[in-house]
């Protein structure tokens, strides 16, 4: 750690796995409910386990980008934080928001909650994703915009890297998108609109340049090759994913009160889109093939080279599968979007907040790389969860095969609850992949807590 | 890359031809987009004129992926995937040209 | 995945075979602006292709609308984006024998051709708009708007990039010992006329 400020990513990196943590109990027990349905009914049932689910999983990795940012800027920027307090205010913020927000789903029945916070005064609630109450999305507002702040100041003050202001970019792009979520327009062709505007925008545009940006940091850092490389291919790779993702978002419009150019055009766009994350990949082994020197993290290089590897899968490979008009007719809301959506954002976002804290964390806590059997540790669980999360997607994925096929191909279709029945061991065989994958996350956790000796921090 | 490159460059001959065969190239690119045009306005139509059409652009843009890009000294690699990119449009093109005249 | 990229990004020696009559094999220009370009070229394919089979599905509408189209314009365009492309290759070669002076003069012309390019098509879509044609008109029309204006965007890019070799070249940045810069920008807009000339017999043309 080169600048003292930079500590202040310690606390939302341990956030972030905690929250890690929670959003893995929920997963497994909706996986649970899939095949048992009364499990945990009437406490917590399937709807509120899905929302909690998906939520943990938005604000740890939000908890993720903004420990990256405190981490990377002032290195990037070479010189301390603008506001050391003010992050850590905002970290308390944010932590106890989010926090309450989970509680409300989970004690108070969702319409309640509603009327508590005010969706009476602007509704903002009921969408996928964008379930927080109308307060919490202005708190969200309130960190991020001082979150921004802090990280402008910082950076107006020092150097300003490619890295830093693609990062830049992205972070707010990442703000003034969620704009988007507190208009929700009567019609449902515009709401879809809104909606896809934040939801799209973020995981297929800004997230893609705050990926790229932290994924160049630790590739500078791990690799010792010149900045100049790795900032031509940042170029390359933002270009690619703004223009395929942008225009993408037409794979959202199909057959939903849209004209219907936006069928060739959201089909051939996105099809695009495995494009900039095959190029992540490239870049990736590309850096690490040319290295120039061997750091002692062994573990950071890991998971930075199966980001490249699994975004590409996940986001790029399994996304085009169903991404192309005639295809998503039959798909659409299948159990395939739930293969892609686990594969994509654990390979893309997962892997890369993983892969900045395995970078970051042995830096905080004083030395250059953690123990050899710590970092063993730490590669058993990228393992365990990679390989159990490549099981579920394949799971998911002959799920939705067999699923479109019975209740929509067919000439005599099933309806969609018997059609659950006939997918049921999917089902478990997922949820068995699910428990391999929180034996990863244990694992990981342990990681953090193996001693042994320790590279000393020698300041090169 | 850019290493070796450099260090390859300064004992090298040119990698970019010699202006006189630009130049002709350049004429015979003018030509055959004349032709095509010409192809164009006489309004005759049919699979040969098609094929005739796409032969004219494979050869305008051989000419453009080896000569202009200066791909001919390049690995193998890249002036194979460039032309396979040409041969593989064109085919297509000209298999959704065939499934057309057929409907 | 290791040796597939491995290969992707230094061709095992098989492909770099020293051709027998000259030095070493060389990509010309950045890695990264190639990887950029086959992604392009993939891009383009994948709206020709698309172009295709749509038509093959609506051949009398194609024809129809097609004949409405500027053909005179359209090979005016393909001449300067031609042109341009020599200009830009005679500039690559002049830096390559230590004129770069001469090469800003080259990049010069290469910019003018592609801002007639842009004066034309500014033109034709002019007209077009006037007749009243819409991405929602036809599919044959969302197809013509579509795939020029996504070309159109490129010219303007190209442009761009031109503008900075010419800004350099000026200055007597490229010569025999620093051709990368030149080759990279020069690489990219041979790309967009590489595009076009598939694009013109295509959507102007082929009937």
């Amino acid at each position: 750690m080169k600048y003292s400020s930079q500590s202040v990513a310690l606390p939302y990196f341990i956030a972030a796995i905690g929250l890690f943590v929670g959003q893995i109990i929920f997963g497994l027990a909706m996986g649970l409910q899939y095949v048992v349905g009364d499990f945990l009914f009437p406490e917590i049932p399937f709807n509120v386990a899905r929302m909690v689910h998906t939520n943990l999983l938005i604000v740890w990795l939000l908890f993720g980008f903004m420990g990256a940012t405190y981490f990377l800027i002032p290195e990037e920027a070479e010189t301390e934080l603008y506001s050391p307090k003010l992050a850590l205010l905002m970290f308390w913020i944010f932590l106890i928001a989010g926090a309450a927000t989970i509680l409300g789903y989970l004690l108070v029945p969702y319409s309640t909650l509603a009327e508590m916070t005010g969706n009476n005064i602007l509704a903002t609630m009921g969408r996928e994703f964008l379930e927080q109450p109308l307060l919490t999305k202005i708190g969200i507002v309130i960190v991020a915009l001082a979150f921004l702040f802090n990280i402008t100041m910082t950076m107006l003050k020092g150097r300003k890297t490619v890295i830093s202001i693609v990062l830049l970019m992205g972070l707010w792009g990442l703000a003034i998108f969620f704009l988007f979520s507190f208009y929700n327009p009567g019609n449902l062709v515009k709401d879809k609109f809104y909606w896809w505007w934040v939801v799209h925008l973020w995981v297929e545009g800004v997230w893609e340049l705050i990926m790229a940006a932290i994924l160049a940091f630790v590739l500078i850092k791990v690799t010792g090759v010149d900045r100049e490389v790795i900032e031509k291919w940042l170029y390359v790779i933002i270009t690619l994913a703004l223009v395929t993702g942008l225009i993408g978002t037409g794979h959202h419009y199909f057959w939903i009160g849209t004209p219907s150019y936006w069928q060739w055009l959201g089909s051939i766009f996105s099809a695009l889109e495995p494009i900039p994350f095959f190029a992540m990949t490239v870049f990736a082994f590309n850096m690490v093939n040319r290295r120039r020197r061997e750091h002692p993290n062994k573990a950071a290089v890991l998971w930075a080279l199966g980001t490249g590897v699994m975004a590409f899968l996940g986001a790029g490979v399994w996304g085009f599968l169903h991404t192309l008009a005639p295809v998503n007719y039959y798909t659409h809301g299948s159990q395939i979007t739930a293969a892609h959506g686990h594969m994509a954002f654990y390979g893309a976002y997962v892997l890369v907040v993983l892969t900045i804290i395995s970078y970051a964390m042995p830096l905080l806590r004083g030395r250059a790389a953690n123990s050899e059997r710590s970092q063993v540790c730490e590669m058993w669980a990228f393992w365990l969860m990679t390989i159990s999360m490549v099981f579920i997607t394949l799971f998911l994925t002959a799920a939705g095969i067999l699923q479109v096929w019975l209740q929509r191909v067919s000439d005599t279709p099933m309806p969609f609850m018997a059609v659950q029945d006939q997918i049921a061991l999917f089902y478990w065989m997922r949820l068995w992949a699910g428990v391999v994958f929180a034996a990863g996350l244990v694992t990981y956790l342990a990681s953090f807590f193996v001693k042994g000796d320790s590279k000393p921090l020698i300041h090169a | 890359m850019q290493t070796h490159q450099s260090s390859a460059h300064a004992l090298s001959h040119s990698d970019h031809g010699t202006p006189l065969r630009a130049t002709v190239i350049w004429a015979v690119l003018i030509a055959a987009t004349i032709v095509t045009w010409s192809v164009g306005e006489s309004g005759t139509t049919g699979p040969a004129i098609v094929g005739l059409l796409f032969s004219i652009a494979f050869g305008k843009g051989a000419l453009i992926i080896l000569d202009y890009m200066a791909l001919r000294r390049a690995p193998l690699m890249w002036p194979l995937l460039a032309l396979g990119w040409m041969t593989l449009v064109c085919a297509l093109i000209g298999i959704a040209y065939w499934k057309g005249l057929a409907a | 995945m290791n040796t597939c990229v491995q290969t992707l990004v230094s061709p095992p020696p098989s492909l770099r075979a020293v051709p027998s009559d000259g030095p070493a094999r060389r990509l010309p220009g950045d890695l990264a602006i190639w990887f950029f370009i086959l992604a392009e070229l993939l891009a383009f394919g994948a709206f020709f292709i698309a172009y295709a089979f749509a038509r093959a599905n609506n051949v009398e509408l194609f024809n129809e609308q097609q004949l409405a189209l500027d053909r005179n314009a359209g090979a005016i365009n393909t001449i300067l984006l031609l042109t341009s492309s020599y200009f830009v290759v005679r500039a690559v070669q002049a830096a390559e024998a230590s004129q770069g002076r001469r090469a800003a003069m080259w990049i010069a012309g290469g910019i003018a051709c592609g801002a007639g390019f842009i004066v034309v098509k500014l033109f034709e879509y002019a007209a077009k708009f006037e007749a009243g044609v819409s991405l929602s008109s036809s599919t044959f029309h969302m197809f013509y708007l579509v795939l020029t204006f996504f070309h159109f965007m490129h010219v303007i890019l190209g442009l761009v990039i031109l503008a900075a070799l010419w800004n350099n070249a000026r200055r007597g940045r490229y010569g025999p010992g620093s051709m990368n810069g030149i080759e990279t920008g020069a690489a990219y807009w041979h790309m967009v006329d590489l595009v076009w000339l598939i694009l013109f017999p295509l959507v102007y043309v082929m009937r």
